[in-house]
């Protein structure tokens, strides 16, 4: 006989784990924005993930996309400059994602071993 | 000998570390101006108690303190309760380590100002006078050091109750104990926190 699964329905859907939030890279953009709230420069955010100026580029605009950053485009002693910081929407969206995440991390910690092996992979960001 | 850490675990670490940061780096809207307005106006009313009731202070020094210390006791779990229930509503995300950031930064002045009085009424009774000045300095302090988190503004009810302090101590002698020096001090003090709180943000306190 099978066991009946514990817990109520949806325990383990985790739908607040925002799809545009959970992929590396960008995981590391908002990471690096929301602990610099004054906001980073595009050359600064790309050393800090380790990222392309293409790849940055890319994600830089599905998160403006979303709203969750906003990019300034200016000038510096007379040289381009961009300047990414993360919006208050986007700031509570990563807050919500962190308090899931943390959800996930309890739930997997308070499974048994083999299950929380699974989880923890599940639960690696995307790669895009 | 040392344990491996266990992913999980550090992974919870991470997620930990990364919120202290971000409070970090959050202005505190967790203090509630009414609340800090009305503990100014418990303080005007004490010193109007102390008035009735402790005519001659230095020699009642018991009953002054009572006064003083069911004031603080009064306005503190106020506060304290207060803070907890807009804390956890305003900075939902961030509640628990925003919280335990501005008990760290005030209560060490709590904690030194109420150890100030222990010693001085049991050890040195005769400058026991000091009180309010040493109360409003350790004050300040808490004041100066909550302010990076809270609206800059806040910076000025610090001055004053530094201010208030060194005052009472320049009285010299037993006229710091009268019920103005105590009234005034907190009564227009708490006002000024209200209000710095009311007009001084600069952010939006649903951020969070």
């Amino acid at each position: 006989m099978k066991a009946k699964p514990s817990g109520t329905e949806g325990r383990f859907a985790y739908e607040g784990l925002d799809r545009v939030i959970h992929e590396r890279a960008r995981l590391s953009v908002l990471t690096s924005l929301i602990t610099n709230p004054k906001g980073l420069t595009f050359n600064d955010l790309k050393q800090l993930c380790s990222l392309t100026d293409g790849n940055l580029s890319r994600h830089l605009s599905v998160l403006e996309g979303a709203k969750m950053v906003e990019i300034i485009r200016g000038h510096d002693r007379n040289r381009p400059q961009t300047v990414c910081r993360i919006t208050a929407s986007g700031r509570k969206r990563y807050l919500d994602y962190l308090t899931i995440l943390e959800q996930v991390v309890r739930d997997a910690a308070d499974a048994q071993p083999e299950v929380a092996t699974a989880l923890l992979q599940h639960l690696t960001p995307s790669r895009a | 000998m040392s344990f491996p850490i266990h992913p999980l675990d550090k992974a919870l670490g991470d997620i930990s570390s990364i919120r202290r940061q971000v409070a970090r780096t959050t202005e505190f809207h967790g203090y509630g101006a009414a609340t800090l307005a009305a503990t100014g106006i418990f303080a005007m009313l004490a010193a109007v108690a102390q008035g009735f009731l402790v005519p001659d202070p230095a020699n009642h020094i018991g009953i002054y303190l009572r006064i003083w210390y069911a004031t603080a006791i009064v306005s503190a779990t106020l506060i304290g309760m207060q803070t907890l229930a807009r804390t956890r509503r305003i900075h939902s995300g961030l509640a628990d380590e925003m919280i335990l950031m501005a008990v760290e930064q005030f209560l060490p002045s709590v904690g030194a100002g109420a150890l100030l009085s222990i010693v001085l009424v049991r050890f040195v009774p005769g400058s026991v006078w000091m009180l309010p000045g040493l109360w409003q300095i350790t004050f300040s302090l808490g004041v100066f050091a909550s302010c990076r988190f809270l609206p800059r503004p806040m910076a000025a009810a610090g001055v004053w109750y530094l201010l208030t302090g060194l005052t009472c101590i320049g009285l010299g002698d037993t006229r710091a104990l009268t019920p103005w020096t105590m009234g005034t001090a907190y009564g227009i003090g708490q006002l000024l926190v209200a209000a710095v709180l009311l007009w001084g943000s600069k952010e939006d306190a649903n951020e969070s």
